[in-house]
């Protein structure tokens, strides 16, 4: 009897609770220092500047969780921060909002790669390998020196997915950064890859989350692995002996989109002027050594800042990560890889 | 007094619905999203939904002109918008890398090309590669096998026949490799419990609790906690390497971690409390008489054992190591931070299809089939007790 008089309040607030939905606004990150430099530069000053109240998650990447938000059409995120082949394919398929950059500030300043149908670049993270300064007093130089185990023997960590390891590998082999996706492109470039890959399989060990890299190197586990340049060089001030090669290396670019039917769509799309703002990206490369995409920013920063991020010096032979190549190949890829991992 | 007796009699009804109500709310939760798992493995309508012309013309057979499939195509692809687009370009591209692009490519300009083969050639000569349209013609159904046979690895031949290619099979030795860690994880778990099992069930008061807090304790501590602590173990220079090499037992550190060896330790530690448990509730109840009077009656120590304490003692070494056996079919997070790739088990390639390919399909087929799998194991397991119990009762 109890109960059944306290069924209708139980409705009533079931009701109210869907028909308010007040939740604030919602940013989903990578979590970790990236995300607290993110805080610093871009939310809390956004924030300030509209009056707003902010709530932040984190995700692993991918687009399980937007996909079931467009899918459930429950859309819990006003803001994500995506990688590029997840921003092309989320774009294409109608996952995120399609940006109106007339009204976007910054176009201009930004780098030509960072300017997207569905995001915003924002954050130039450089992809390379490093090593124990304290194992290796006269360190390895380039690609060709991490796949020879007869000059620089001992472990090797490698991310385990052929993004990325493949154009390491066709590197060492002597193909020019700009030659690498014709290459790979073909098969018998594929098989060249793997080829290299063979030669110090004996040795590799995987890596699945940033932080293992540094916590191997640091420990010694491993001779040399390959990183984010962002991770090392926070471990390197820490005092940690870890030197990264920013010879060849690989960079992409992380972007900020708005997802489809976002409720607080208005105010991302403002939040994206914060984010293109030299005086942000700034701060937001002092606290974090990744690189900005607005080409402004490297003449604010002092020069030991700039020397150790993805930009300007340290990228004049860089590869920019393909996102097309990998949104066409990466099933076969990784299934390939698989196979050949698992051997 | 009949309307107090109507009374009890509607309490009655209530009390009992409101009993089967959790259970009905049980069986709910868990087959809904089961047959959710399935329908998704084999629901293509995805695919199939976005060529209804394609559907018509192509079962007509062989009085399908091409220009009658090109014209079809053509209006299926033009007939998409944005998002079905992408859609539909990502899911074919899983069947052959770079269909993406042409698809794309072909359904934003749809409009331009006159509906005859001559013309869609000329728009982009790809569409000539027979492999295109026969990925097309075997997704046009509502239903497809395609998930399962990637899984399995099995293809239809020309003549119709299944057969399997090289390295196809990698789903099979992922599923094989999972049932092979897990009957091992399980013999480990109970080697490992059953003494301590007997310790906690028969040592003294003082030393079985002591004995069950620390198994406890363990037990409370979340998996990922216990995982890498074992990481830092077993590192190359970590404690158990640096007291290895100090004892002089080895000259060079051992690999112990992000091998098998690493996987199957922490694997064991993580699950032993689930083996200890069942196992120890069971030694409880046997009267320590039994033993008393088989050892009266002449048995020795080991015969005692064999005889009388072991066959009482296996229904718990049955739940736990059954126990331990389902739980590490599931497991990921620990064989994906202590082992190599070489060790990794079916969910690590689940949780990978999920997330970093968005293919929900395959992910789906590869958990019916570790379902499958253990069904099939569970049914042989009960065929085989009916089997050897038929012989007793007829005695």
């Amino acid at each position: 009897m109890n109960l059944l008089k306290l069924a209708p309040f139980c409705a009533v607030a079931a009701l109210s609770a869907t028909a308010v939905q007040a939740r604030d606004f919602t940013i989903a990150g990578w979590g970790g220092n990236y995300q607290d430099a993110q805080r610093a530069a871009y939310f809390e000053p956004f924030a300030q500047s509209k009056g707003l109240k902010f709530i932040e998650t984190t995700y692993l990447g991918g687009l399980a969780e937007l996909k079931t938000m467009a899918e459930t059409g429950n859309v819990i995120w006003d803001l994500v921060i995506t990688d590029g082949p997840t921003l092309q394919l989320g774009c294409d398929e109608g996952l995120f909002e399609t940006l109106n950059w007339d009204t976007i500030e910054g176009k201009d300043k930004l780098m030509p790669e960072a300017i997207g149908i569905c995001g915003v670049g924002n954050v130039v993270i450089g992809n390379g390998f490093a090593f124990n300064s304290a194992t290796f007093p006269e360190g390895p130089k380039n690609w060709a020196d991490f796949f020879d185990l007869a000059k620089f023997p001992g472990k090797r960590g490698i991310k385990n997915e052929p993004m990325m390891n493949l154009e390491y590998a066709l590197m060492a082999d002597g193909v020019p950064p700009e030659q690498i996706y014709e290459v790979l492109g073909t098969p018998e470039g594929v098989d060249r890859a793997f080829a290299q890959l063979d030669r110090i399989k004996g040795e590799l060990q995987y890596w699945d989350a940033g932080s293992q890299p540094v916590e191997w190197l640091a420990a010694d586990n491993v001779a040399m692995s390959t990183a984010y340049n962002g991770r090392i060089i926070t471990a390197a001030k820490e005092g940690k002996p870890l030197t990264y090669v920013w010879t060849n290396q690989i960079y992409n670019i992380d972007a900020w989109a708005v997802p489809a039917n976002a409720p607080f769509k208005a105010e991302a799309m403002e939040f994206l002027n914060v984010a293109n703002a030299a005086e942000n990206q700034a701060k937001f490369s002092t606290l974090m050594p990744y690189g900005p995409t607005n080409v402004d920013v490297i003449g604010l920063l002092p020069p030991e800042v700039a020397a150790n991020l993805p930009a300007g010096d340290n990228i004049k032979d860089s590869l920019f990560l393909s996102d097309p190549f990998w949104i066409d190949h990466k099933d076969e890829l990784t299934e390939r890889w698989n196979n050949w991992a698992t051997h | 007094m009949s309307i107090l007796s109507q009374k009890t009699h509607g309490g009655r009804l209530a009390a009992l619905v409101l009993l089967v109500l959790p259970l009905a709310l049980y069986i709910i939760v868990y087959l809904v999203p089961l047959g959710s798992i399935v329908s998704l493995s084999l629901d293509n309508r995805a695919l199939s939904d976005r060529f209804p012309a394609l559907r018509v013309v192509l079962d007509q057979g062989a009085e399908a002109t091409p220009d009658m499939r090109a014209a079809a195509l053509i209006s299926d692809l033009g007939g998409l918008d944005a998002r079905q687009q992408g859609e539909t370009a990502r899911l074919l591209n899983q069947e052959i890398s770079g269909f993406r692009s042409l698809v794309l490519e072909t359904s934003r300009n749809a409009a331009t090309i006159p509906p005859t083969m001559e013309a869609l050639l000329a728009f982009d000569a790809r569409w000539k590669n027979a492999q295109y349209w026969e990925v097309i013609a075997r997704n046009v159904s509502p239903i497809s096998w395609r998930h399962f046979q990637k899984a399995t690895g099995l293809k239809p031949g020309p003549d119709g026949s299944l057969y399997l290619a090289e390295g196809d099979d990698i789903y099979l030795r992922i599923m094989l490799r999972t049932l092979v860690i897990a009957l091992q994880v399980t013999a480990l778990t109970v080697l490992l419990g059953y003494p301590l099992a007997y310790g906690v069930a028969n040592a003294p008061r003082r030393w079985s609790t002591f004995i069950l807090t620390v198994i406890l304790l363990s037990f409370w501590t979340s998996i990922l906690v216990r995982t890498t602590a074992w990481v830092v173990l077993l590192q190359t220079n970590g404690l158990i390497n640096t007291l290895l090499i100090r004892l002089g037992i080895v000259s060079e550190p051992v690999q112990l971690i992000f091998n098998r060896f690493g996987v199957l330790v922490a694997m064991t530690h993580v699950l032993l409390p689930f083996a200890i448990i069942p196992m120890m509730n069971v030694m409880r109840t046997i009267p320590a008489s039994q033993g008393q009077a088989s050892r009266s009656l002449g048995a020795g120590g080991v015969e005692t054992f064999l005889r009388v304490y072991l066959p009482q003692s296996l229904r718990g070494v049955v739940v736990g190591g059954g126990t331990v056996f389902i739980l590490s079919l599931g497991f990921y997070v620990t064989p994906a931070l202590t082992g190599g790739p070489g060790d990794q088990m079916l969910s690590w390639y689940i949780a990978d299809f999920v997330r970093r390919s968005l293919n929900w399909g395959m992910a789906s087929a590869l958990s019916v089939m570790l379902l499958g799998g253990v069904l099939l194991l569970l049914t042989v397991y009960g065929l085989a007790r009916w089997l050897m119990a038929r012989p007793g009762k007829a005695a």
